[in-house]
């Protein structure tokens, strides 16, 4: 006989109290989580989309992107050795749109690679939100620095540094404007290990995105609300099933009175665990992707179903362990102790 | 021939620095289809005696029989098997499960007992117990829609379904009035009898002692007077 579910649907309000509970709390959870990887995206999609590889800054640079300078042999050197190769510049700056309004970028030179679309000079490349502010496909666009002008070649999805959107400009134009003549850091993709070059340091992409200033600071405060949640939640599980199974103190020594194992009544429990877990991430995992479609485009928001059943396994961990610590207790209770407490 | 026997025992509580001998060595012996009532003050030890030989509490010293095997010295989940296939209890208060109907609450001892029964002849066991017990129409009913003596119906029913060696009954009308403890009381007769299901019972109903076949009388944790009926 299923008790667990008999005595679930005689007790709705119980269960669907608890279950309300575990939904608002795992659907807090999923929109933070969707708001920290949104930001993240939005700090720097442009590195977090490359693919796995190791980046190279000079020493000297003391982890600064911008202070790095790559020598042009060493440079040609390894880019002859893995064509795919890539070597970037970025620098924070501003164009004038065609209503000469200034909009702020992070423009990008980097040399030829099937990962970065191919500019010309006088061209430029921009992230889709500039779609946003009014900008289209032949739009002229200006730089104080640039002597010629920028035409706007086309538009890239999710390519932003630095909370802003990337213009990717060709290395010529870039040299112009920020008077340089060497590019800033080397990425080379690949799983393999890192190799060693002297003078040069190596990071994973991880590393190197924690390098970027404001991005470290802005994703531990926020994961730390993720993780501060997972750990409420589960806590509140541990209670809630507490003061349920305290409730339910005479119940189950009547249950053991009359015969029923112990090991059943911790089946009633975990069973009735997986299925308001089960139901209440169904809704927030539901209204989570509701949430990710709906959302503003303004609000960096960025939800993937992987992050979402990362997430909901964590909860279905915590739930089980919150209910079988709440439920050692269970195997305590003498069945003696129900008979004398009166009816249940 | 003795179906369970009650060899010596003694119970003791402790509470802080205090002990308590409750039971001072009992002995006493149940024939197959034998009922005994138990008598006596209140605080004379008798639902502690009737817990220990439920296999409900341990006992601090002396043994329990049954059918031959020392339950004294059982583990908890040997004990727990004969409980659920062996015994019948019925107390005070019915302890039905409250979110079960009438009938489930006898399913719910069927399975629990493993009385090894297809799901349509365990259907119509259900049935018939209920039809004993005049329950039949409240079948579909939940525990708290039932008055005292419905429930305590229901107790019995749940109690005797399994079709148990013993049936332990601690002051089962206790909680009723004068009128439905009498049909409580009936019932529980006439289902031993037609079982022939061995009873012992703690009550002080006149109706009950005129049928027992032996009455104990308890003071203070001993036996001080045995009384077997001449029927
Ligand atoms: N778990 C226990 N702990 C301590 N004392 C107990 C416990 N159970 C019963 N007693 C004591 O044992 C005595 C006999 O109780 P009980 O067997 O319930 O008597 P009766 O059923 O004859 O009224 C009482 O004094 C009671 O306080
Ligand atoms: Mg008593």
């Amino acid at each position: 006989m299923n008790l667990a579910w008999k005595e679930m649907k005689r007790n709705k309000v119980r269960f669907l109290i608890l279950g309300s509970i575990i939904f608002l709390i795992s659907l807090l959870t999923f929109i933070i989580s969707g708001l920290a990887n949104g930001l993240s995206q939005d700090n720097a999609s442009l590195i977090n989309d490359l693919p796995e590889g190791h980046f190279y800054m000079s020493k000297d640079a003391n982890q600064t992107y911008n202070l790095s300078q790559i020598e042009p042999d060493i440079q040609e050197s390894l880019i002859t050795k893995q064509s795919d190769t890539i070597a970037l510049a970025i620098q924070m700056g501003f164009v004038h749109d065609p209503h000469n309004k200034q909009q702020s970028v992070a423009f990008v030179a980097a040399t030829d690679s099937p990962i970065f679309d191919e500019v010309e000079a006088g061209e430029v490349i921009l992230d889709s939100s500039m779609k946003e502010k009014g900008l289209k496909i032949g739009d002229i666009v200006t730089n104080t620095q640039l002597s010629g002008d920028l035409v706007v070649k086309g538009f890239v999805k999710h390519k932003k540094f630095s909370h802003a959107p990337v213009a990717l400009i060709n290395i010529e134009d870039y040299k112009e404007m920020y008077r340089v003549d060497k590019m800033q850091f080397i990425f080379i993709p690949g799983e393999q290990s890192s190799e060693k070059f002297n003078g040069y340091e190596s990071f994973s992409k991880r590393e190197f995105l924690q390098t970027i200033p404001s991005y470290n600071a802005e994703q531990m405060s926020l994961n730390m609300i993720v993780w501060f949640l997972v750990i409420i939640s589960g806590m509140l599980f541990a209670i809630f099933f507490y003061m349920m199974n305290v409730q339910k103190i005479g119940l189950y020594g009547i249950l053991k009175a009359i015969g029923l194992k112990t090991s059943k009544l911790f089946n009633m429990m975990w069973t009735q665990m997986m299925l308001i877990t089960s139901s209440s991430l169904v809704c927030s995992i539901a209204a989570s992707q509701l949430f990710n479609e709906i959302a503003p485009v303004e609000m960096p928001f960025r939800l993937t179903m992987s992050t979402t059943i990362q997430l909901s396994l964590v909860f279905f961990f915590i739930g089980f362990i919150g209910a079988t610590l709440s439920g050692i207790q269970i195997k305590k209770i003498q069945p003696l102790q129900a008979i004398q407490q009166g009816e249940i | 021939m003795s179906l369970f026997s009650i060899n010596q025992i003694r119970k003791t509580f402790t509470n802080g620095e205090v002990e308590e001998e409750i039971l001072k060595g009992i002995t006493l012996t149940l024939k197959e289809g034998e009922i005994i009532a138990l008598v006596g003050a209140s605080g004379s030890g008798k639902s502690t005696l009737l817990t220990i030989a439920a296999g409900l509490q341990s006992v601090t010293d002396g043994q329990i029989i049954f059918e031959g095997k020392n339950m004294s010295a059982m583990n908890q989940e040997e004990i727990r098997k004969i409980r659920a296939s062996q015994f019948g209890f019925v107390f005070q208060f019915s302890h039905l499960v409250p979110f079960l109907t009438v009938e489930e609450q006898l399913q719910l001892m069927l399975d629990v007992s493993e009385y090894q029964l297809k799901k349509d002849e365990q259907k119509k066991e259900v049935n018939r117990m209920l039809e004993l017990v005049g329950m039949n129409h409240r079948k579909n009913a939940y525990p708290s829609s039932l008055s005292g003596g419905e429930k305590q119906r229901v107790a019995i029913a749940r109690a005797l379904i399994h079709q148990p060696k013993v049936l332990f009954a601690d002051e089962p009308t206790a909680s009723l009035d004068s009128k439905r403890s009498k049909e409580v009381i009936l019932l529980i007769r006439q289902l031993t009898k037609d079982l022939n299901i061995t009873t012992l019972m703690v009550t002080h109903d006149k109706e009950m002692l005129a049928f027992a076949d032996t009455i104990v009388k308890m003071s203070d944790g001993v036996i001080v007077h045995k009384k077997e009926s001449i029927k």
